[in-house]
């Protein structure tokens, strides 16, 4: 069955009426709410997903004619992508254990692939509230940007089209100390990071055989969340920032953050980014985030990279980059609007979002909508539209449409 | 008749005499009469101790009779001080809510960080929102413009103390004998009515008797209803790094 086919009879079975959950009244049971209640000491979760995607390639772009020219593939595509993320924890006393998985299996033209691996899995050790640490498999998220955060010095890049979700961790050793406070300054954390690299552990990170430290100082004042953080160590280069997030009124906030990024194998570059969060009285969310990309190249720089696509096969540098890299340029630009529940439609969110490089005008537009028609079925409908002139970001990808079905079970024990 | 000889008999002679006991009878009056604040002041402890440790159960019900349920556990401190977290269902579990006065934040697990949010937005859909589910006493956040007795109730007309508030005005039925209320209408500040609460079945918890059931529904979602069950609520002290940031992953771990 054709991926469009799998949508078409998705889309059907979730806009039929749900009778069979139909209830017509009400009644509180109280002794089975005290049941559910009850604590365990382990807990089991997660989430199995289906997407089917059908996909518009772009036959003229430098990125077709690099990697597909000549293969069976042609102008449309289709793919299952199969996942399966679970997680697990168990405490006792102050110490408790938590695993998260992530296993996909994805059907498309090349055939099967897929990989599992463990995105999370640490020890945490509550001594109090003031004091804590966690050793493992862990993210910390640092900053305060919504689609970009050029100040979390100690995680993976996050998808751009993609910001909510969950990451793969690094193995760390941290801890948190708190202290509350009367006054402006509400609360001041202290976050100390070690971060070991060698061959086998955080390769990814990089250069191994080196054991960096990072750490992070939160502070609420004045209503205002304060953070300054650094990396040192000589897997990658220093690197010093800030963030902050404030709200100016009921509805509406403001954040920023800032990086310092010192000079190592290149040169020493700032990146940042303000963002601005609106909500109306209808409860229409507006997101706007400005980002400066320091290390992204120029204009020249660009034009040259893709002069030089399709040189020397598909180890040429220039493609490897344009694959691999979220934002080639300097400067883009973040815009999101999100409706909750319009029409009286419970559960529903529409929403459209759009990734623009301001400085060859190429765009990602994406519309599409978040449905839980029942509890623990979550459905998102989307497309992706990369519009571009040729020689510019979006315009020399090998994609220039794709529609998606995302359909997410979460399950929970007990 | 002593009556007559008190009437014929005045008690003060000159006019400082007279200053005194006008004084004095209005400092009696004001004794004797509940002062609106004190009222209001009583109603909040009356529904839960200043800091403590609950369990509800939300339940979302559509027109057609579709219900959904989430459970959470919530803590409080004090005057300005509330965390929670849901426990249920799994496509929830573990969003966690901080607020500490006006300042609100949403964690949600996969994304890994709080983001700041609104008392406004809701965190699960239906009638509530983030103010009725994190509330603050309501002495905190509004004081008393009127206080109207009618039989067995009072009837208390509440004016926000600040434009950050969900809601501008509330206007509060309250049962006389026991300090608590019955229904509480919630108006935006253009006079438009929100959503009106209903307080029912009232239970007894530690120490307290507070209705387990709060039901509310709104002119402007006609047919959906939404319900707040108390399946426990029991005085506790935390300390205050319980409210902040870098604890508020670890919520859950208070139960």
């Amino acid at each position: 069955m054709k991926p469009f086919a799998a949508l078409l009879l998705l889309g059907i079975w979730v806009s039929h009426p749900l009778t069979a959950f139909a209830q017509t009244d009400y009644e509180v049971d109280l002794s089975k709410i005290q049941k559910e209640i009850e604590k365990k000491p382990y807990a089991l979760s997660g989430f199995l997903e289906f997407t089917p995607a059908f996909l518009g390639l772009d036959t003229t772009s430098k990125l077709y004619q690099a990697q597909l020219a000549g293969t069976d593939v042609g102008k449309t595509t289709g793919q299952y992508n199969f996942r399966l993320r679970p997680e697990a924890s168990y405490q006792k006393g102050i110490a408790r254990l938590y695993v998260m998985g992530d296993g996909y299996l994805k059907n498309d033209d090349l055939g099967w692939s897929g990989k599992a691996k463990l995105f999370q899995g640490y020890l945490s050790l509550k001594f109090r509230p003031s004091a804590a640490a966690d050793i493992g498999k862990r993210v910390a998220r640092w900053g305060k940007g919504y689609a970009w955060n050029p100040a979390a010095f100690i995680d993976r890049s996050k998808d751009v089209t993609d910001p909510q979700e969950a990451l793969e961790g690094f193995s760390m050793l941290s801890a948190d100390i708190t202290k509350s406070f009367a006054g402006p300054l509400q609360t001041l954390s202290f976050t100390p990071v070690i971060l070991p690299v060698t061959e086998d552990l955080n390769s990814a990170f990089g250069k191994p055989g080196h054991v960096n430290v990072a750490g992070k100082l939160y502070g609420l004042i004045w209503d205002t969340d304060v953070d300054f953080m650094f990396l040192a160590g000589a897997s990658r280069s220093a690197r010093y920032g800030l963030d902050f997030s404030r709200n100016i009124r009921a509805n509406s906030e403001v954040h920023g953050e800032w990086a310092w990024l010192t000079s190592g194998e290149r040169q020493a570059t700032m990146s940042g980014l303000i963002g601005f969060r609106y909500l109306t009285a209808d409860e229409t969310t507006f997101i706007a985030e400005y980002y400066r990309n320091g290390p992204g190249l120029d204009e020249e720089e660009a034009q040259n990279l893709y002069k030089n696509i399709g040189v020397g096969g598909s180890d040429n540098q220039s493609l490897q980059k344009l694959v691999a890299t979220q934002n080639l340029m300097h400067n883009y630009l973040y815009l999101r609007a999100s409706k909750k529940e319009p029409f009286q439609i419970l559960y529903l969110t529409p929403e459209i979002s759009s990734i623009i490089n301001l400085a060859d005008h190429s765009f990602q537009l994406l519309p599409g909508f978040t449905y839980n028609p029942v509890t623990n079925l979550q459905l998102r409908l989307r497309t992706a539209l990369l519009v571009g002139a040729a020689n510019t970001e979006y315009g020399e990808k090998q994609t220039s449409y794709r529609l998606e079905l995302r359909v997410r079970y979460f399950f929970q024990k007990p | 008749m002593p009556c007559g000889t008190y009437k014929e008999k005045p008690m003060v002679k000159n006019s400082w005499s007279r200053l005194l006991l006008s004084a004095l009878m209005l400092v009696s009056i004001r004794a004797s009469a509940q002062d609106p604040e004190e009222i209001l002041e009583k109603i909040d402890r009356n529904l839960a101790p200043e800091s403590f440790e609950s369990y509800r159960k939300l339940i979302n019900i559509e027109p057609d009779g579709k219900s959904r349920e989430y459970l959470l556990f919530m803590v409080k401190k004090g005057r300005d001080k509330v965390a929670s977290v849901f426990l249920s269902p799994a496509s929830d579990k573990g969003r966690a809510t901080l607020r500490l006065g006006d300042n609100m934040w949403l964690y949600i697990p996969d994304v890994g960080k709080p983001i700041r949010t609104t008392s406004l937005q809701s965190v699960v859909g239906g009638v509530f929102n983030n103010a009725d589910i994190l509330r603050l006493d309501y002495h905190i956040e509004y004081s008393v413009k009127e206080l109207k007795q009618t039989g067995e109730e009072y009837v208390l007309d509440l004016q926000a103390r600040s434009s950050n508030i969900a809601y501008d005005r509330l206007r509060m039925t309250v049962t006389k004998k026991t300090l608590l209320p019955t229904k509480i209408e919630c108006f935006a500040a253009s006079g438009i009515l929100i959503k009106t609460l209903y307080f029912k079945e009232p239970k007894v918890f530690e120490g307290i008797t507070r209705p387990t059931v709060i039901e509310t529904d709104s002119p402007l979602q006609r047919g959906y209803k939404s319900i707040m069950v108390y399946a426990s609520i029991k005085t506790r002290e935390f300390p205050d790094e319980v409210f902040t940031l870098t604890f508020l992953p670890r919520v859950e771990t208070l139960r």
